[in-house]
This record gives C-alpha cells, sequence and structure tokens, in this order.
C-alpha cells in the first residue's frame, strides 16, 4: 500500500498526486498541515522526512522525501510501459534529469514567488520573479522548436515523461505569484497537452482542460 | 478614438499571434495597446479574436475551455459562440434563453501571411501591409522584448542575422529587408503596450527544396539574432516600469446612450440572407442553407426560429437546425404543405439558389435546459427541425439524451446527415398508425423520473396526445416542453375591453375584431411579434391584473391558469380592464 504524506497547496506534493493519478495508483493520503500548523516542523514528521520536505512517500519498506526522487521512483517501480522513465535510453534518461533540474529552479522562482503571494513567504519576490521569466523564456524557446520538430512534450519522446509532470505545477500556477504567462504561447499550449494526459488530474487553482478537437460535422 | 502610442505612426491593423500559435481546442492570450486579448479558432477554422475577459464576472477568456464551438468560462460557464461572441448559455438560468445583448466585444480579424492581424478601432480600412508573396513564407518564431516599440525598432535597423540581409524600406513599425541571394525578411513590432512588444517575422521566398538551408536552420538562426536584439535592448532600456499605458476607456457608444430610434410596427426583417445551398433534405422537405450578404448572422440558439419574408408577402416561421458553433449561415428544412397558404409552395416553388431573403434575427422561445440528467425529444414529421438543433446541442456536450423521431418512411425522415451522426441517440418510428404512435408515445414517456424533461414538437394531434400520456405518466408540466406549428384553434374575437399599458403609462380600447397586440401598436407602443397566431411566443406580455382569455396554445395549463401571462396577438380578456406590463 502506498501512502503518500501530502499538503493540498504544495506544488511538489501536485507532482506525486499527478504521477498517482497517471499511473493509476491506489494510495492514501496523510494530509500534513504545512500552513499555518507548521506541521511539517513537527518530531514526527521529521522522523519522516529529516530535511523537513514535502511530499513524503511511503511504500512498502520503502520511505522518500524529495518531489523527483519519489517520481523516479514510481515511474521505474510501477510504470509496466516503461514510458514515463525510458530507463533503457540513456539520451532520454539524460533529458529528464535536465528538466527535473528546471523543476526545482522553477520551485525556488515561481514557486517562490506563489508562497510569498499566498502564504507570506518572505522572499526577494522581484528577484524571484525575474528568474522565473528567464526559466520561462527557455521553456518556450525549447517547447516552440519542439513544434516545429514534431514533438510534443519536453523530451525527444512521442510521449510525456515524468519531466513533464514535474515542470508542470510550477508553470501551471505561476500566476498565483505574479508570472504571467501571457508572453510565453508555446508554454501555454504545452499546458494544454499535459491537461489531456490520459488519468490528468486538476488541484485547487487548476482548472481542467477541455478535450482535443474532433472532426467538425458538416 | 484614436489609439496610437505617442510618436508611432498610425496603422491601425498589427499582428497579434501566428496562424500557428492558434492551434484548434487552445486559447491564445494576447496583447495589442494594452488590451489583453483572447484569440482562438474554432473547429470550422475561424479565428476568434475577443476583449480577454468574460462579461460576467470578468475572469479572462483565455482561461476558458474552446470546445471547437464555443467558449465556455471557467468560472460560471457562460458560453460564448464562434464568431460573433453572443452568449448561448447561462447555466444558472437553465430554463432562460440568454439575451441577444449579451455579446463579448470582438475585434475585426484577417489572417494573412502566417499571421493573425486585428485592429482596435472597428470601420478602419484593412491597412495591413502587403508583404512579397514570392517563393513560400516562413513565420519566425515571436520574441517578447520589454521595450518600448519605438526602441525595438530603432535597434531592428541594424539587424545581424545574417550578412545577406540588407534594409530596404521601414515605415510603420515595419522593416523590410531584401536578401542578396537568399530570402527576403519582413519584421513588424507589434506594440503589446507602452513597455512591452513583440517582434514577428516573415521570411519571404524560401527555397523550400534547398538542401542546404533547412527550415529550422532559418528559424534558430533569426531566433538567435532576435535574441541578440532583445538582449542588447534591453539592457540598455532598463527595467521598466510596467501598467503605464492603461487602454483608455471608451466613451459610452452614442446607440447605448441615447433612446433608441422609434421602430415600426409590425414584423421586423432586419437580416439579409443569400439561398447559398437548396437540396431535398427529404421527402416533401427542402433545406435550406443561408448566408449573410455581409458580416455574421446572429447566433441562433438550440429550438429558435426566424421569420422569413417571402417574395410573395407571406411571412413564415422555420425553426433553425443548426448545431452549436455552426453560425456561418443558418439552415431550415421546409416541408411542403398539400394545403399550403402560399409559404412551404413559395419556398419549394419560387426560391432559387441565389435568392436574396429578408429574415428576422432569430428568437428563441423554446429554449433547451442542459441540466437535464436525462432529455427526451419527441418529433413528429418536420417538427424534427428544433430538435434536431438540440439534439446537435446535447450531444456536443455529452448530455444524455435521446431523439425519439415519428415520420411516415424512412425516406421521409429528413437530414439524414445530421441524424447519422447523432448515431445512437437517434430512434427512428416510421409508418406508424395513430394508434401504434399512441402506444409508442406512452412506451417512450413511461420512465419518468426527477431529472428528466421533454420536448416535443410536430403536428398539433400528436403534440396533444404527447402531452396527456406525460400528464398520465406522471410528468409535471414544467418539465413538458413543447411548440406547435401553428394554432388550429377558432380565434375569437367579438369581446371588447380596456387595457392599461402599466409602464406606458396608456390606457387603449381592443374593439371586437382587434387583437391586443394591433391596439398596442396602434397607441405607438413597440411590441415584438413573429407567428401573430398564438404558437410562437413572441409577443407575450406579463398580466399585472385582470383575467385574461386564453386562446393561444404556447403556454402550458399551469401558465394559462396562473393568468401571470398573455399572448397578445390572440389572447383577450374576461375582466373589462386588463392591465399588462408594457
Amino acid at each position: 500500500m502506498i501512502t503518500l504524506f501530502d499538503y493540498e497547496l504544495s506544488s511538489d506534493c501536485y507532482q506525486a498526486r499527478l504521477a498517482l493519478a497517471v499511473l493509476g495508483l491506489h494510495y492514501s493520503r496523510v494530509d500534513v498541515e504545512f500552513y499555518p500548523g507548521r506541521e511539517h516542523e513537527t518530531e514526527w514528521f521529521t522522523e519522516l522526512s529529516p530535511l523537513q520536505q514535502l511530499p513524503v512517500l511511503r511504500d512498502e519498506h520503502t520511505t522518500l522525501y524529495d518531489a523527483q526522487a519519489i517520481l523516479v521512483y514510481l515511474a521505474a517501480r510501477h510504470d509496466a510501459t516503461g514510458t514515463w522513465l525510458p530507463r533503457r535510453d540513456p539520451v532520454l534518461v539524460g533529458e529528464v534529469t535536465q528538466w527535473l533540474g528546471l523543476s526545482r529552479a522553477l520551485a525556488s522562482s515561481a514557486g517562490a514567488a506563489r508562497l510569498h503571494e499566498s502564504l507570506g513567504h518572505v522572499t526577494d519576490v522581484t528577484a524571484a520573479r525575474a528568474r522565473a521569466h528567464t526559466l520561462l523564456r527557455t521553456l518556450d524557446e525549447h517547447l516552440w522548436f519542439g513544434e516545429q520538430e514534431g514533438r510534443s512534450w519536453l523530451c525527444a519522446a512521442d510521449h510525456p515523461t515524468i519531466a513533464d509532470l514535474a515542470v508542470f505545477p510550477d508553470v501551471a500556477l505561476s500566476e498565483e505569484g505574479g508570472v504571467s504567462r501571457i508572453d510565453y504561447p508555446a508554454v501555454r499550449r504545452w499546458t494544454d497537452r499535459v491537461k489531456r494526459i490520459d488519468g490528468f488530474v486538476p488541484r485547487s487553482g487548476l482548472f481542467p482542460g477541455g478535450s482535443a478537437a474532433a472532426p467538425w460535422p458538416r | 478614438m484614436t489609439r496610437t502610442q505617442p510618436g508611432l505612426p498610425g496603422r491601425a491593423w498589427h499582428p497579434v499571434a501566428s496562424s500557428a500559435d492558434v492551434v484548434l481546442r487552445h486559447v491564445f492570450q494576447g496583447r495589442l495597446l494594452g488590451r489583453e486579448l483572447a484569440v482562438w479558432r474554432a473547429d470550422d477554422g475561424y479565428v476568434n479574436v475577443w476583449e480577454n475577459r468574460c462579461l460576467h464576472r470578468g475572469v479572462r477568456l483565455s482561461i476558458a475551455v474552446n470546445d471547437g464551438r464555443e467558449l465556455k468560462c471557467q468560472y460560471h460557464g457562460w458560453r460564448y459562440s464562434n464568431r460573433t461572441a453572443e452568449c448561448t448559455y447561462i447555466p444558472a438560468h437553465p430554463a432562460d434563453a440568454p439575451a441577444r445583448t449579451i455579446c463579448n466585444r470582438t475585434f475585426p480579424v484577417v489572417e494573412r501571411h502566417g499571421l493573425v492581424w486585428t485592429t482596435l478601432e472597428h470601420d478602419r480600412p484593412e491597412d495591413l501591409p502587403v508583404l512579397p508573396e514570392r517563393g513560400s513564407q516562413l513565420p519566425l518564431r515571436a520574441v517578447t522584448v520589454a521595450a518600448p516599440a519605438a526602441d525595438v525598432v530603432g535597434a531592428l535597423r541594424s539587424y545581424d542575422a545574417d550578412d545577406d540581409l540588407r534594409l530596404a524600406s521601414e515605415s510603420d513599425l515595419l522593416l523590410r529587408f531584401d536578401g542578396a541571394s537568399g530570402p527576403g525578411l519582413t519584421l513588424l513590432v507589434q506594440p503589446s503596450d507602452a513597455t512591452t512588444c513583440v517582434v514577428r517575422g516573415v521570411l519571404h521566398g524560401v527555397d523550400e527544396a534547398d538542401p542546404d538551408v533547412s527550415r529550422l536552420t532559418l528559424l534558430r538562426l533569426h531566433n538567435r539574432a532576435l535574441n541578440r536584439l532583445r538582449a542588447r535592448v534591453e539592457s540598455e532600456v532598463g527595467p521598466l516600469e510596467p501598467g503605464n499605458d492603461e487602454p483608455e476607456l471608451e466613451l459610452v457608444p452614442e446607440e447605448l446612450a441615447e433612446l433608441p430610434p422609434a421602430t415600426r410596427p409590425g414584423r421586423s426583417a432586419s437580416l439579409r440572407v443569400r439561398v447559398e445551398r437548396k437540396w431535398s433534405a427529404g421527402v416533401d422537405v427542402a433545406g435550406f442553407a443561408l448566408a449573410p450578404l455581409t458580416g455574421h448572422l446572429p447566433v441562433a440558439q438550440p429550438g429558435a426560429h426566424v421569420d422569413v419574408h417571402l417574395p410573395n408577402g407571406c411571412v413564415r416561421q422555420y425553426s433553425v437546425v443548426n448545431a452549436p458553433g455552426e453560425d456561418d449561415r443558418y439552415v431550415l428544412g421546409v416541408k411542403r404543405e398539400p394545403e399550403s397558404r402560399g409559404g412551404s409552395a413559395c419556398l419549394h416553388d419560387t426560391v432559387r439558389e441565389g435568392d436574396v431573403l429578408a429574415l428576422s434575427e432569430p428568437r428563441n422561445n423554446f429554449p433547451l435546459r442542459r441540466d437535464a440528467e436525462h432529455t427526451l425529444l419527441v418529433a413528429g414529421g418536420i417538427g424534427v427541425t428544433p430538435l434536431l438543433a438540440m439534439a446537435q446541442t446535447l450531444a456536443h456536450h455529452g448530455l444524455d439524451h435521446e431523439l425519439h423521431y415519428f415520420a411516415q418512411t424512412e425516406d421521409h425522415l429528413a437530414f439524414h446527415d445530421r441524424l447519422a451522426a447523432l448515431g445512437d441517440s437517434v430512434r427512428r418510428h416510421c409508418g406508424l398508425d395513430v394508434a401504434a404512435t399512441t402506444a409508442r408515445l406512452r412506451e417512450i414517456l413511461a420512465g419518468h423520473a426527477p431529472g428528466r424533461q421533454v420536448y416535443l414538437c410536430g403536428p398539433g394531434p400528436m403534440i396533444e396526445a404527447a402531452r396527456e400520456i406525460a400528464a398520465e405518466c406522471g410528468w409535471p408540466v414544467e418539465k413538458v416542453h413543447f411548440e406547435y406549428f401553428q394554432n388550429g384553434q377558432e380565434i375569437d374575437k367579438d369581446s371588447s375591453f380596456e387595457v392599461d399599458l402599466a409602464r406606458s403609462c396608456l390606457t387603449v380600447q381592443v374593439p371586437p375584431g382587434q387583437t391586443i397586440l394591433e391596439a398596442v401598436r396602434e397607441a405607438g407602443v413597440t411590441m415584438p411579434s413573429s407567428c401573430e397566431q398564438g404558437a410562437c411566443g413572441t409577443c407575450i406580455a406579463r398580466v399585472i391584473e385582470g383575467e385574461p382569455v386564453h386562446q393561444d396554445v404556447y403556454l402550458n395549463e399551469a401558465e394559462k391558469a396562473s393568468g401571470e401571462a398573455i399572448m397578445t396577438c390572440v389572447s383577450r380578456s374576461a375582466s373589462p380592464r386588463l392591465v399588462l406590463d408594457l
């Protein structure tokens, strides 16, 4: 049985919920009140997650406390299709890892600006937003040229990977932190595609997507 | 109103997206001169440029759902139609047809040179720059620069993607470069707001056969050059305070600030359409596709009808068959009536493709609820037309429904293609006599349960029978919706009475032989009407005081018994005085 120690408003926790959902895994949730209760600083939680990070995943005898580590573990352990983390393809493994790194950079910029706005975290919000825009510019350029090459996802595969799940939350929620996506049209189209992944679950602050195009009957 | 920035030339039309940006089932978020735009392509290919806000609570429509035919606001589910941006449905008012005045702001659109162009000024001629069309055109990746347009234009003069390009001309935020040996380039600066602009480029004369210069190589080359330019301009200009280009607030337009002009009494026919196609849609049924002479047609909600003004002077009502988002023409189905009084015979025999007809705007007195768990649509003969529009809407929204269609033979079933597209939800009942029809109706209507609604349209006797059976099966009257083709009742016009028009502060006498509608119009009060025989519901008025004598077939028994509404074209008064909310 999988257990997720979860906080609804955390984008790292949302990454884990997305991965569990698209992999079709059953799990139980334990709510950890990050705000205002600061439950992640309690003794019982620190024992689970020494760096007091959310989310924490427990599966049988394994306990993991880092969002990207949890995605890698879930895909490696529970994805029979082998597409979410294509372990046999060294290029794709490299690309996935590179984008997992970008998701952390987004968490400390777009994510930090969002925590500043919504939960009152103290941060240099101007610098955080500027950094987020730099990352989004890079992401938009990558995705735009991807479209030109017939690629829909972050990695050079014809299917989504955990990279898309890791990068999506802080991008899709950026406007809550005052980071508009108006100048990143390719990023906006990619978020539509992520919302159409089979098993996608929305969260508060995010609307579900519409369905993909159907033929026009006349 | 002029919307030019100080120091900028006054071209009205600007590119706001590239065609490739506006993919199906997506809403592009654009910006021009400080105004945000929602740009979306319907499944039929039409590109809409709208103000980026829902009329209801101002939520951005760029996060709405593009369902291929309409935009649905994510906040309270208001739906806006392709092309006209008219609101077609408000979930909080499921029984009502939204008024036509609920219409989002649209901007003119031209798609050309791989770009989507618009202008914030209405009635401006298309002053689009003409780009060379020699060879194939290749739009570049647009690059947003956080600097005023004038600074960006200045920097673009020394654009240095490769040595082949030479600045040939410059005007109106546009720079044209000639290629000495390779493709030429046009760079356009889209002024997003005072501190931001977007550089859009189109290469022309790209030799697609040249293996040395691939499309991607060119795109990457220019993207690198534009990124360099952006870095340079942004570092020169420095950080800018955004938001100092608030859009000018427009004055309230004159037509809204003044009293509307007095309209002529009688039925209006404000639309002109051309018969684009006329075909046999079934035995004795002519299909008509009517396209606007200019501009867009107002959207026809499911259940709506139009008055068709015929060359022989007749005015007839026909339901619009259109599916949601099918807004470039109206599709009507007209059955040849053996005892035609001039309407159907004229449409069948006289009206041809290419003819121009006058129409009223569509009216919806037979609105479709979309909050039912299951909707039954029961059609007899040509009564299928409004129900077909409803079935297509329910199918498009994925709502549970059945369309029961009674006809003489298979060949009498009209609009085969549309029926086929609806698939299993259509149940065909052909060749049944009266007794068998009644028995079948009893089977269909037997399953009343809360959360179900039924809509009936067909010949009078069939609707009568279906309504009786529905009542016997326990359907409450408010869940049984119906529309008659015509009012078969004998209308008694012998009484005389007085009508007080409470809003207009007028009292009019209605003598024998005259209708309330005629008397009201004679007194100078504008009143809409359509069928003028008590079937369509257009000339409804609220009764404040008095006892109406109902002679229409529009209101149901409960509505008639309540005495709160009256059809002014046929109904009269039992009391000497009737006070109407007019």
